[in-house]
């Protein structure tokens, strides 16, 4: 087994072939044993969670010898143990903030699933009223307004044949198609199919935000120059003004709505 | 002797620096593209603002930082200030909301020294962006006395 074939596979398929990989890569605080694309390449899932040189050096070491305990790896001491990437506060650059700070009202959004969920099942039929809303706001708020910038600005700066980039793009595209089915379980009248695809929804969403907030959004940040960072600041903001700003303000207004009317029994769900 | 209780940024010091295995042959080239840089002085009409990234640059920055123009003032447009000791300090808050809504400039990266008196150029930009139609980054950078950069942070 030649380690350096293994360098250019997907992770998932070397996580799947080589299990102590995944546990590996999760005492160094790196989430791909849970990511559902997986594409991305061995060789690369560690440069860009942004370790020291020398850190990442010993961790690919380590990782060539869970693949071939045989091959010598070039390695200073095999007993050095990684320092865990200890949980840091993240430093963005004002446009990454501004869309990390997007991403903070649509968490809002969706930590109101289960309550919403349960609402259902409590009360056998469907709120059309509340569903349709949220797929309103996911429609516009999280995809038209934040993944658009994503996709037509913030990814037009990185090289986008990168798996991580294309795990970005097949996330969404995923995204879209359970609210698809949420909307198609309201039009059928068909509970289970609006909780399935609303749970999709959240649970997809929820790894989308943290891998992009803790591993997409610094990687790109490193890559910026002052110049390019104003660029994208300026690109956002002609953006926002084209799609209208008051969509974050009734956005607001509707999830403060939501706290009203699901706040005991989001409670209750704890 | 008493201890100094003054102002840190006079406070009289002596450093010793011996020189570190860095080659210093070769001549540099100065990366200035503008005169005048005195933020009294410069106009936000200038040709050398428009759409540029501006360094805002405390007086003594260039004195204590040996790469200023190759690594910090290279590809940007200039203004410097002392926000101690300059007289007319009003007018900054207004020259720089200028430079902002009419230069359009497209970031302003401020670099002081670490002494507290030079907070004080930060405090006149947050003003400026008050006064400011449009929103672009600013960037601080703190520079030690024996020109380290102490500190690299977008505010």
């Amino acid at each position: 087994m030649n380690v350096k074939v293994y360098m250019n596979k997907g992770i998932k398929e070397v996580i799947n072939e080589f299990p102590e990989v995944g546990t590996l890569l999760e005492e160094l605080g790196i989430g791909c044993v849970t990511c559902s694309v997986g594409t991305c390449l061995l060789k690369d899932v560690i440069k860009v969670h942004g370790f020291p040189a020398d850190q990442e050096r010993i961790a690919m070491s380590k990782i060539g010898k869970i693949i071939n305990p045989d091959e010598v790896i070039d390695i200073q001491d095999a007993q050095t143990v990684i320092e865990k990437k200890a949980p840091q506060v993240i430093k963005y650059s004002p446009p990454i903030k501004r869309l990390v700070e997007e991403h903070d009202m649509i968490k809002r959004l969706l930590a109101f699933i289960p309550p919403v969920i349960a609402d259902i099942q409590k009360e056998g039929g469907i709120d059309i009223k509340v569903i349709e809303d949220c797929v309103y706001y996911i429609r516009n708020y999280a995809d038209r307004f934040h993944h658009a910038k994503e996709e037509d600005i913030l990814f037009k700066y990185t090289d986008e044949s990168q798996d991580i980039i294309q795990v970005m793009y097949e996330d969404h595209k995923t995204g879209r198609n359970f609210v698809k089915s949420v909307e198609a379980g309201l039009k059928a009248c068909a509970g289970d199919d609006v909780i399935k695809g609303l749970n999709g929804y959240r649970e997809l969403l929820t790894q989308h935000i943290k891998k992009e907030d803790e591993i997409l959004y610094p990687w790109i940040d490193r890559t910026l120059t002052t110049k390019l960072v104003g660029e994208l600041l300026s690109s956002f903001s002609e953006a926002d003004r084209s799609f209208g700003l008051d969509i974050t303000e009734k956005f607001e207004i509707f999830l403060n709505g939501l706290d009203t009317k699901y706040r005991n029994l989001k409670e209750e769900l704890k | 002797m008493s201890e100094f209780s003054g102002c840190p940024g006079s406070r009289m010091m002596q450093f010793n620096n011996e020189s570190e295995n860095v080659a210093e042959n070769g001549k540099r080239s100065s990366q200035l593209a503008q005169w005048p840089i005195q933020l009294h002085l410069v106009s936000p009409q200038a040709p050398y603002f428009q759409g540029s990234d501006l360094l805002l640059s405390a007086d003594c920055v260039a004195y204590a930082l040996a790469d200023f123009h190759k690594d910090y003032l290279k590809g940007k447009s200039l203004a410097i200030a002392c926000p101690k000791l300059d007289d007319g300090q009003d007018s900054y808050v207004g020259k720089l909301a200028a430079l902002i809504d009419e230069a359009r400039i497209n970031t302003i990266t401020i670099m002081i020294m670490q002494v507290p008196c030079c907070r004080g150029l930060l405090s006149i930009v947050k003003q400026a962006q008050q006064q400011s139609k449009r929103e672009i980054p600013v960037k601080l950078m703190v520079v030690s006395l024996q020109g380290e950069i102490l500190s690299e942070d977008w505010i």
